[in-house]
């Protein structure tokens, strides 16, 4: 039997415990301590955006400290347009564009080791012991496989695979953070799906 | 769509893949305070310039990112910007460029004046009954000479009064 842990009690007045909206007032008006909330809250999936489309830790480290910091300049003029986590991805997804125009033909990967959970994960295993019974293929090549194949596509298509099929992003939130419509949003996923499918035929059709 | 994601079951349980790539241990532990470090050193005080172009002018941003990333454009643009300039200065110095007075080019039948026929006495007359200044300049020699509240005698080619009389009132 599992016991599940009491929900810790959170101070609404403290920043842990504050809603979006006033944290995002607090630190407009230079308030750290709500700012560093907000980066805690929305850390991981920032970072994780931007590690899918580099492929590279460093790079990602940096780009997302540095969206963090060019939102915080930018505070301003945020009108809440929109969601915060919205306006910060936009911020995001354009740093990292940006960046990998510039990179471009100099990629160089470093990836993240995966998690205990990759080995157990029903879908992951499925996909080893009967798509590629012949080769043997390890989780860590197929990682590298994957890796390789997502840096062929271009940078917009990769963006859309990566919000909508990696981190599970809706069309409509992808439109919004891409500044597209959502039929460019569904024609570059169809399109990106297609190149990929193609580069890694060799891993997800069975011979 | 649906059809389509059918297709792409297998790709999509491959990308699983990447959600369980993971940044070293505790990484995000100390996340935040490098970024609250970087802003409380004075890196969220202002933008830099090249940024605060980025906001206000994004063609801008991506026109110097271009030239940044491929410097056979800042040539080529360059190169340009000099022919049209040359060309530009050729076509001025050719005595057959100058812009012909837009009043004598409505009367065909007269012979085109020269520049100084313009401001002839013979011209004057219709310069300034339609109240046009005479000049080489195309946009200045549109301007009227009088203004709505004051003009000068009365009646100007350029504005017609308007009468208005009620319908019924004669009924």
């Amino acid at each position: 039997m599992i016991m599940s842990e009491p929900n810790p009690i959170i101070d609404p007045n403290t920043p842990a415990g504050m809603l979006e909206g006033d944290l995002v007032k607090q630190a407009r008006r230079g308030d750290f301590a709500a700012y560093d909330e907000l980066v805690k809250r929305y850390q991981q999936r920032i970072y994780a955006t931007i590690y899918h489309m580099t492929s590279n830790h460093e790079d990602a480290n940096d780009l997302a400290q540095e969206s963090f910091i060019k939102a915080f300049q930018a505070l301003p003029s945020f009108k809440g347009g929109s969601t915060f986590y919205t306006w910060l991805y936009r911020i995001a997804v354009n740093k990292t564009i940006n960046f990998l125009k510039q990179r471009k033909n100099r990629q160089h990967m470093s990836l993240n080791d995966l998690d205990f959970n990759a080995e157990h994960d029903p879908d992951l295993m499925a996909l080893i012991s009967d798509k590629t019974p012949v080769r043997e293929v390890g989780l860590t090549e197929l990682q590298q496989k994957l890796n390789e194949a997502l840096l062929k596509l271009s940078e917009p298509h990769r963006m859309v695979v990566v919000l909508h099929d990696v981190q599970g992003v809706s069309h409509d939130e992808i439109a919004e953070m891409m500044n597209c419509n959502i039929g460019t949003v569904r024609s570059r996923l169809f399109y990106a799906r297609q190149q990929l499918q193609g580069f890694l035929a060799e891993y997800i059709n069975p011979a | 769509m649906k059809h389509s994601d059918n297709n792409f079951k297998t790709l999509r349980q491959l990308l699983k893949l990447k959600q369980h790539e993971v940044p070293p241990p505790g990484y995000f532990n100390t996340f935040s305070d490098q970024v609250i470090s970087r802003l409380q050193s004075g890196e969220g005080r202002a933008q830099s310039s090249t940024e605060r172009i980025a906001d206000q002018a994004p063609w801008l941003a991506w026109l110097l990112q271009l030239f940044e990333t491929r410097p056979g454009v800042i040539g080529g643009f360059a190169t340009s910007m000099v022919v049209l300039l040359v060309i530009g200065v050729i076509i001025s110095e050719r005595p057959d460029s100058l812009p012909k007075n837009i009043l004598t080019a409505t009367a065909d039948s007269q012979p085109t004046p020269s520049l100084a026929a313009v401001t002839s006495p013979d011209l004057g007359g219709v310069v300034q009954a339609s109240g046009i200044v005479a000049s080489t300049n195309p946009v200045t020699s549109l301007q009227p000479v009088t203004t709505l509240f004051g003009q000068a005698g009365g009646s100007s080619g350029l504005f017609q009064a308007a009468s208005f009389s009620p319908t019924g009132s004669g009924n």
